[in-house]
């Protein structure tokens, strides 16, 4: 099977069109910002309110979206599964999409929002969760997988606050 | 033995290029390749999230065929 071809753009303004409010963490949030790491996917924070996880859903059907991981099952996210703190690890035609109900400490999306920097990119403007916040979740969360990056993202801070 | 002439080494004094000199550090203390991060600095949002694209899928390009130049 021919992985689909990654377009983290592409799956962005997919949500976007379909007015999905939702905050965008993890790796390519880190890259956004400047800090030079590589990731795989796309993890996102997304509001659980009824009305956005009917827009999410519309969008994730129209990516094509089902839960990785289910060999050649393809399992279709629900609102009820995605009313929960997640993780749901998608596979979608551009690429992997993690999406979070929380992350670090049970930080949801109303949580996180006063943490976010505005980023545009091609004209659309996209919800980012600040460096400094990201810091600390990915401390809060405290595996080794986010350990490992936080060396990169704490002087990436750093260098950004000297310009 | 061959014919071939021996390569002629270039005297250090008649080099003319000279790698450049460091204004800022390019590591931190745990090894953190700072000019990595100012050279990702330098990009706006939609470059570095290209730049992280292309890392993407020419890993992915390696994956499929490591003998693909």
């Amino acid at each position: 099977m021919t992985p689909p071809k990654a377009d983290f753009l592409a799956i962005l303004t997919t949500l976007s069109a379909h007015k999905v409010d939702f905050i965008i963490v993890g790796g390519i949030a880190a890259a956004l910002q400047g800090a030079p790491i590589a990731t795989f996917d796309l993890d996102l924070v997304h509001s659980r309110t009824s009305l956005n996880l009917e827009r999410l859903l519309a969008a994730l059907r129209e990516l094509e979206a089902f839960y990785r991981g289910q060999r050649a099952r393809k399992i279709e996210p629900t609102a009820g599964q995605l009313a929960s703190p997640g993780p749901h690890l998608l596979l979608t035609v551009h690429g992997p999409l993690d999406l979070h109900g929380t992350i670090g400490a049970g930080r949801d999306y109303d949580l996180l929002l006063k943490s976010v920097d505005d980023v545009s990119v091609r004209a659309r403007r996209f919800q980012v969760l600040g460096l400094s916040m990201l810091i600390e979740s990915k401390e809060e969360a405290g595996r080794e997988k986010d350990r490992a990056v936080l060396p990169i993202l704490r002087r990436t801070l750093e260098e950004r606050r000297k310009q | 033995m061959t014919d071939r002439e021996p390569e002629r080494r270039v005297p250090d004094a008649e080099s003319s290029e000279e790698a450049p000199a460091v204004e800022q550090p390019t590591h931190s203390p745990e090894g953190v390749d700072l000019t990595l991060i100012r050279w990702m600095l330098s990009l706006t949002p939609e470059e570095r999230l290209q730049v992280l694209q292309s890392n993407v899928e020419s890993l992915l390009r390696l994956r499929r065929d490591p003998t693909e130049g």
